[in-house]
């Protein structure tokens, strides 16, 4: 019994207005992604598409969302993607767009490639910010040490503060 | 099932991040919530409630985004912040959704990430499976010896693993190695270690032997070598049917009986019954001259209350004429049935009161003295060293005997009023036993006897002063010299089983270590020396067991006919070996290995026979005759062989001797298959009425059952739907019970109906009575008085023993039973002499009606398969039925019936159980009238019931299946003597002659064997040896 292959898509939900945080859940990413795929590639992508599609995780906060797909037609899913202009959940409509990060073969490399992401992502936002912590909170990141989160956070807040 | 699933998968999951959403209050709510975390965890109270009970739910709940133990301190820390004045940025954060200024965006934008890369660090990082982690690396990456040793794994994962085999041997028990591997291997400790362990079981001499090649168990309070580490069940099988295979019985117990001849006699009477063969006073045993097997029975209740099979050993009269002198007699008895045998003798002899000077203490006073000899004689280094170290260094001495006995507790007993001793030898005599029929060549070439010796080698020592003072005497140095001489005679006899069985020779002998040969050879006989030359080449199969062809002159062969004649004189089955002071002695001045070793080196020509001179020891042993296969038409003499008695301290020295001429060594399964392939009852699996057979067979009735459920349900026999309602143990008592009934239903409808066709089977009687004459008449007579003691035997016990079977020992019962079994005219076969078959007909109706007044009988049959088919353990003998009979008359390749499939009835019960055990779990919380109800059922059921077998009490065992049930078979294999499928087993007697009434003469004794775990009968012919 061979096992079948999936393919994950990292990708991430931008939206200008912060509300529409509120309706990233599941269904809604589900519906809109299918909907996306539906209207793209028709009846026959919707129902390739279909087999074992999952949204595996999502953190409304950062607005990531990991999509699983068959190996067979992730493309699909792929190219559809980028039609997807709004997110609706409860009657509320927020305008939106997919930026697709990484596409993984395992659910661990997809992790790995956040990790590494969101790392940029701070390292980028610190940048920015001028303050005495900053170096301090550099060189930990830069480190690794961002398990410790509770002193990584500590200095984020001198930063912050400060800046 | 599903439960554990979840569980499983809950584990798994227990690192991976769950999804996280905003929740619905936080956007509307204006200003309470502080940050996001907090917000989520108020979010996800209300969840819990919903669902308390559904695990997977909780556990998601514990992993979200963030584990809960980090937040909390998170907040704690952010409440610090407030408290530090720095609240500045709350105020920023209610205004999150709303406006989302552009500052605080960087915040909760960086906390968030954070928040997410802690979670995917957390699932990236930590493994989450149960596996170990060498285990989860794919299969090209794995290196031999992972688990011991880290640096074989990649570098990335050391440090897991290495938390891991830190975990793993803090389980692992830490045993105690105070000392070093070599202070630890050195003699004393060594010593000190062994007599610590055989404290609790004992040990044979030749235990560390066993140790080393056998599979041990722990048996009858023994260590004893089940079967050896090699593959050997097939050479072990060609030795004893070839050559000579060798075991250690030496865990047999002896009892010793001292006192008046007649006062033995009486009282031992009373514990056996002449029905079952020759008893203690049979003339040749009494005289000493053979050995006596029997069964005993607690005193008077014969047929009943079976104690066990025993042997037994005269000591020879010393001066024929003396009628009352006082006999010594040994009872050897198995392990397993001595406690019983013991406390019944105790109190049949009335013997109570222990005995003082007979008890061990004395040997352990002794002991203790020549171990401070012992110390005063070789303080050598090591001993120096201990004493350095401690004054209290006490010098240890190799358990010799039964390492459990309590010092203080007496083994001997003697009774007031007849003066009869009763002495527990237990581990006091040695006991090996060669079967094969070159089993007398080996003892011939290892064992030589003793040189007389008129001089003393030492004065200050003991050794060999019995011998000297033996020597002296003219007459037993003659006796000396007979017995050698035949012991020399041995050697021309083509296997023991010419010598008439149970025959005893004494021998004194010198030490057998001395003429050790340099390289292990097979021992084989030396034809030319007794026998013409066209014999030498003659096989060893068992076919060819005969007598001597006597057809030369050589006076040897003369000889050695006579001694097959005449068998061995009464006068030279005396040994010292009765003596017990001479066996300690024996066993006390015992040359040391190391001192035998020493002498060897420092032989002047290295290499060369040692002479030990007068300083050699003696040792009295005795070799006995035992009898093979005497029942039964194929086979005769198969697997018979000499026992050799020896006194203990010296059964390594005798044991390596035999090895090296080629004996191979069995533990107890090549015992028990010896006594399978001879069609013997084993001790005590064959013995179901006696209490250790009850025993026996409660243990195995657990060891199966464990066995059985360690399976899955699915991977193991149903027995419920192959019919079989006893696969672990033969329910002998409900068998016999459900006979009764059987037999009184069928006889209540009988009776009306074939009143006449009985009285047609009288008439048909009454010409064949004048044909067999006088003879007839006596054996009917004979059975006559049979049935007589049985009905008074009935009528006595009556009621008590309305729950009780017993097996039929009764020899002339057996003979006649026997007969009846076999098919009277075969094809080939040519009608038996009229007056076997009138006395058949003549006993039939005596025999019906003693079981009918006596129901519970079973019968110890053996089978053999027709054609196909090994039979096991617990298979079950049935009638076959007219049907069978004719397809295998039609079909000469008839394999046999098949059982048609049950139904299992009680997976339903079992199942609603179970959902019932489901419900009272779940809804422990629900509290009504109903579940109440269901709990008093459930409360109500006895015992659990298990998948695949009978709950308790059973159906009628007879007829459950298509086939009438018989009896079953206790023991059961491929026989690699006979060629096909052998089984012995037990049949109840009603059974069997309902059977044999019905069956036809020329299939007269066929019967069908079924094997628990199948469907397929098998025709078995069913023989009744006597």
């Amino acid at each position: 019994r061979a096992a079948l292959r999936c393919r994950y898509l990292l990708c991430e939900i931008v939206s200008e207005d912060p509300r529409c945080r509120q309706c990233i859940d599941e269904r809604a990413v589900g519906a809109a992604a299918k909907d996306a795929v539906a209207r793209t590639h028709g009846d026959y992508g919707l129902a390739c598409c279909s087999i074992s599609f999952t949204v595996k995780y999502l953190n409304a906060y950062t607005g990531i969302v990991l999509l699983r797909c068959r190996k067979d037609f992730y493309r699909l899913l792929w190219s559809a993607l980028p039609f997807v202009t709004y997110l609706e959940n409860r009657n509320q409509r927020y305008s939106c767009f997919f930026n697709t990060l990484h596409v993984g073969g395992t659910i661990r490399t997809c992790q790995k490639f956040l990790v590494q992401y969101n790392r940029k992502q701070l390292l980028l936002l610190l940048h920015n910010c001028t303050s005495e912590g900053k170096q301090l909170l550099h060189s930990y990141i830069l480190k690794g040490a961002l398990l410790h989160m509770d002193f990584v956070l500590c200095c984020m807040m001198h930063v912050f503060h400060f800046s | 099932m599903s439960n554990a699933r979840e569980k499983k998968r809950a584990k798994k999951m227990r690192n991976q991040p769950a999804s996280v959403t905003l929740s619905s209050d936080c956007g509307p709510c204006p200003s309470g919530i502080q940050h996001h975390n907090g917000g989520s965890r108020s979010f996800q109270t209300p969840k819990q409630d919903l669902h308390p009970d559904s695990s997977q739910e909780f556990q998601q709940q514990r992993h979200q985004h963030q584990s809960p133990g980090p937040s909390y301190r998170k907040e704690q820390y952010f409440s610090k912040g407030q408290g530090r004045g720095r609240g500045g940025w709350r105020g920023g954060r209610q205004n999150v959704s709303q406006e989302m200024p552009k500052y605080i965006t960087a915040s909760t934008f960086a906390q968030a990430r954070a928040a997410e890369i802690n979670a995917m660090l957390k699932a990236v990082t930590q493994k989450s499976s149960n596996s170990l982690v060498f285990q989860t690396l794919p299969r090209h990456m794995r290196r031999r010896a992972m688990s011991h040793n880290i640096k074989r794994l990649p570098r990335r994962l050391r440090e897991i693993a290495r938390k891991e085999a830190e975990k793993a041997v803090h389980q692992k028990k830490e045993h105690s190695k105070n000392k070093c591997r070599k202070a630890r291997r050195r003699h004393v400790n060594l010593v000190v270690e062994f007599n610590r362990r055989q404290k609790k079981n004992i040990w044979l001499e030749t235990h560390i032997w066993h140790a080393k090649r056998f599979h041990m168990v722990k048996k009858w309070g023994y260590c004893l070598g089940d079967r050896p580490t090699t593959k050997s069940y097939r050479a072990c099988y060609r030795a004893m049917t070839k050559h000579c295979l060798l075991q250690d019985l030496s865990y047999y117990c002896c009892l010793e009986l001292n006192g008046k001849e007649e006062e033995l006699l009486k009282v031992l009477a009373r514990m056996c019954s002449i029905d079952t063969g020759p008893t203690f006073a049979a003339v040749p045993c009494l005289s000493g001259r053979l050995q006596g097997s029997l069964v005993l029975y607690r005193a008077d209740r014969y047929p009943e209350d079976l104690l066990g099979p025993i042997t037994f050993i005269w000591k020879p009269k010393d001066g024929s004429g003396i009628t009352s002198e006082t006999r010594q007699l040994w009872i050897w008895t198995h392990p397993s049935l001595k406690q019983d045998i013991l406390t019944e003798l105790k109190t049949v002899f009335q013997c109570s009161e222990p005995v003082e000077t007979c008890s061990p203490e004395p040997i352990v006073t002794l002991l203790q003295e020549e171990k401070q000899t012992d110390v005063a004689m070789i303080v050598g280094k090591k001993r120096k060293r201990e004493d350095n170290e401690g004054e209290k260094a006490v010098p240890v001495k190799k358990i010799i005997g039964d390492g459990t006995r309590v010092p203080l507790e007496s083994y001997c007993w003697t009774s007031q009023t007849t003066g009869v001793v009763i002495s527990d030898l237990t581990m006091e005599i040695l006991r090996y036993r060669l079967i094969g029929p070159l089993s007398h060549c080996v003892l011939t070439e290892a064992l030589k006897t003793a040189s007389i010796q008129t001089e003393m080698a030492d004065a200050e020592t003991e050794l060999n002063n019995w011998w000297v003072e033996n020597c002296k005497n003219s007459e037993k140095v003659s006796l000396h010299q007979r017995q050698e001489a035949i012991f020399e005679l041995l050697q021309g006899i083509n296997s023991p089983s010419e010598i008439a069985a149970g025959t005893i020779l004494g021998l004194t002998v010198g030490d057998p270590r001395v003429n050790l040969p340099k390289k292990s050879s097979k021992a084989m006989p030396n034809p030319e020396k007794y026998q013409g030359k066209e014999d030498l080449h003659r096989s060893w199969s068992c076919a060819q067991w005969k007598p001597l062809s006597n057809h030369t002159d050589d006076p040897d062969n003369e000889k050695v006919r006579q001694l097959l004649l005449e068998g061995v004189p009464v006068e030279c089955a005396h040994s010292f070996i009765w003596d017990q002071t001479i066996c300690k002695n024996v066993t006390e001045n015992k040359i040391p290995e190391q001192d035998l070793n020493h002498m060897r080196g420092e032989l002047l020509v290295p290499g060369s026979q040692l002479d030990l001179g007068p300083c050699e020891s003696k040792i009295p042993i005795l070799l006995v005759q035992q009898p093979g296969k005497v029942a039964g038409e194929d086979r005769p003499g198969w697997g018979s062989g000499w026992d050799i008695y020896l006194p203990k301290g010296w059964g390594m020295a005798f044991w390596i001797p035999f090895i090296y001429r080629g004996a191979r060594v069995g533990g107890l399964q090549e015992g028990l298959k010896h006594s399978e392939y001879k069609r013997t009852p084993h001790i005590p699996n064959d013995f179901p009425d006696c209490p250790a057979g009850i025993q026996f067979a409660k243990e195995l009735e657990n060891v199966l059952l464990e066995k059985f459920k360690r399976r899955p349900p699915a991977k193991r026999a149903n027995y419920v739907k192959l019919g079989t309602l006893a696969p672990f143990l033969c329910p002998w008592g409900q068998l016999t019970r459900d006979w009764e009934v059987r037999n009184k239903a069928q006889e209540e409808s009988v009776v009306t109906s074939s009143a006449d066709s009985k009285s047609g089977a009288t008439e048909r009687q009454v010409p064949c009575e004048p044909k067999p004459g006088l003879t007839i008449e006596d054996s009917q007579g004979d059975i006559m008085e049979e049935m007589a003691k049985i009905q008074n035997l009935c009528k006595e016990d009556g009621a008590a023993t309305s729950s009780g079977f017993f097996v039929l020992r009764n020899r002339k019962l057996l003979k006649q039973l026997s007969a009846r079994c076999r098919p009277t005219c075969g094809k080939g076969q040519r009608v038996r002499p009229a007056s076997k078959l009138g006395q058949k007909e003549m006993t039939e109706d005596a025999l019906l009606s003693i079981f009918k007044c006596y129901p519970r009988v079973l019968v110890w049959v053996s089978l053999s398969l027709l054609r196909k088919g090994s039979p096991e353990l617990h298979a079950m003998i049935c009638i076959p039925t007219q049907e069978d009979f004719l397809q295998l008359n039609k079909d000469q390749l008839f394999c046999g019936p098949q059982e048609p499939k049950h139904s299992d009835i009680f997976k339903h019960k079992i199942l609603k159980l179970k959902e019932r055990k489901k419900k009272k779990n779940n809804g422990n919380a629900l509290e009504s009238g109903a579940s109440d109800a269901l709990e008093a059922k459930a409360v109500e059921e006895p015992k659990e019931l298990i998948l695949g077998l009978w709950p308790d009490p059973l159906p009628d065992v007879t007829s459950h299946c298509s086939r009438i049930l018989l009896g079953f078979v206790t023991q059961g294999d491929f026989s690699l003597a006979a060629g096909c499928g052998e089984a012995l087993g037990f049949v109840n007697l009603t059974g069997l002659l309902h059977m044999l009434s019905s069956q036809p003469t020329d299939k007269k004794g066929l019967v069908l064997l079924r094997t628990p775990a199948s469907l397929q009968y098998r025709f078995a012919r069913l023989n009744i040896e006597v």
